[in-house]
């Protein structure tokens, strides 16, 4: 390996590590074929199905029929119990380290290159006030937010993103605009900015910025190009509303952030994205594939995330026409399919659509 | 499912509250709860002794015999008894989450 700086925060105790390193094992295995929760549960659904001769109507009934299971039982138990174990030694991990840790993110605030540009003056709005993925406090109450998402994120992709790989893969996939001009990237809903940072690296000569709503991310964000030497600006602003001009941007991108925006919110963030996207520019979407196609399992697993993992919106996107939506506000979509794992039991896809 | 649903700040699905019963016994989902978590301990001891024992043998410095007949001082007993109080608190504190009534 190159000496690429690590950037994840250090754990208080090495026990702390082995606790998480565990966590991400289990996760494989409940998630996998190790205890195959997913082929065994869907073959049930699926004879089930027969047995009654018509289709699943609604996710109600999957949810009432699995919940019948006792192994459908047992696998929401472990499903919520490893998330929880998580985010326990994690949280316990940070907190007692709390004050270096965020003497260390003072260090980095005006650091250059790059820069981060925080709203004193932000108002939150109330649909952002949700446990996303049981994370505590959410994504923007506590200082750490920033940091206990990156290290849970490392372990959600089950070691398939420890230095931004998949972010890597996933932005080198983009579509540049036709006429080739890339001067000005913006990513959406950035968080710790991987993206942003990967943007960076394809389009060196580009002006790349990543906006959140929470400035805890955006700190991690930026310390993370400092150190990684990747010019990148983070600001804090809303997606949906974000005080850029009109055609500002070459590309536009957004990372699974749709499947935790409230349908109306999406909305305006696709109409938005549409203004600061100049014409012939590409915004680019990665999300979660829509479960109305999908086997009874996934459409089960949709629900349970949404209920017991902090996703509230996601159902509803999952059920939303993004393609309806791109088109009603003046993009152009290239179907693309990906099938790539989520890094939880879903798939991802993408939509690259072209601002016409 | 025995929790209270919460209604989220704007639509979407109600997502469940701190405690979910999956296992219909509250009994039965700490019990699970607990056998999760004592893999993680087991495994955290594993990997440091792992740990230890390659360092020891690549150093030379002990013996599997020094480690056998070691016996811990005062104040390492001391830590000893405060690592023990962790390691149960982190397996049983499941059982502070079994409501009275269900």
């Amino acid at each position: 390996m190159s000496a690429v700086p690590e950037t994840l925060p250090a754990l208080a105790e090495r026990a702390d590590a082995a606790y998480l390193d565990f966590v991400e094992g289990f996760r494989e295995y409940i998630l996998g074929k190790g205890a195959d929760f997913e082929d065994r549960l869907n073959e049930a659904l699926i004879a089930e199905q027969a047995r009654r001769g018509q289709p699943w109507d609604d996710v109600e009934q999957i949810r009432e029929y699995v919940h019948s299971l006792p192994l459908g039982r047992l696998r929401d138990r472990l499903s919520r119990t490893q998330q929880e174990m998580k985010w326990f030694a994690l949280r316990r991990s940070f907190e007692s380290q709390r004050a270096e840790l965020l003497a260390e993110l003072e260090r980095y605030d005006a650091r250059g290159p790059g820069r981060l540009e925080l709203d004193p003056n932000f108002v939150h709005p109330p649909y952002v006030n949700v446990h996303f993925h049981l994370q505590p406090g959410g994504y923007y109450k506590d200082a750490l937010s920033g940091y206990l998402y990156h290290y849970g994120t490392k372990v959600f992709f089950r070691g398939d993103n420890d230095h931004d790989e998949l972010h890597a893969k996933l932005v080198a996939r983009v579509p540049a605009p036709a006429d080739g001009r890339v001067e000005r990237i913006l990513d959406l809903a950035c968080s710790i900015g991987q993206s942003s940072t990967a943007f960076h690296r394809r389009f060196p000569s580009a002006e790349v910025t990543g906006i959140d709503y929470s400035a805890p991310m955006l700190r991690v964000a930026h310390r993370r190009a400092v150190m990684l030497g990747d010019k990148v600006t983070f600001a804090q602003r809303l997606i949906e509303n974000t005080g850029y001009a009109d055609g500002q941007f070459d590309i536009t991108f957004a990372f699974i952030v749709f499947h935790e925006l409230p349908l109306r919110i999406i909305h305006e963030t696709v109409r938005e994205a549409a203004r600061v996207t100049r014409r012939g520019g590409i915004f680019a979407i990665y999300d979660f594939t829509g479960t109305r196609d999908k086997s009874p399992y996934q459409r089960y697993h949709r629900w349970f995330d949404a209920r017991h993992n902090g996703e509230p919106y996601s159902q509803d996107f999952c059920d939303c026409d993004m393609n309806a939506i791109l088109a009603a506000h003046g993009f152009e979509v290239a179907a693309t399919p990906l099938g790539q794992r989520s890094g939880g039991a879903g798939y991802m896809t993408n939509w690259f659509a072209t601002r016409v | 499912m025995s929790e209270l649903a919460q209604q989220t700040p704007e639509g979407g699905t109600p997502i469940a509250g701190e405690n979910p019963i999956y296992l219909k016994d509250p009994v039965l989902d700490a019990t699970v709860r607990m056998v999760v978590e004592l893999a993680a301990q087991v495994w955290i001891e594993r990997e440091r002794r792992m740990t230890l024992e390659s360092l020891l043998e690549a150093q030379g410095t002990l013996s599997r015999a020094a480690i056998e007949s070691f016996k811990p001082d005062a104040a390492q007993a001391a830590a000893f008894k405060r690592e023990r109080a962790r390691f149960i608190e982190d397996v049983f504190k499941e059982l502070r989450r079994i409501p009275p009534t269900v």
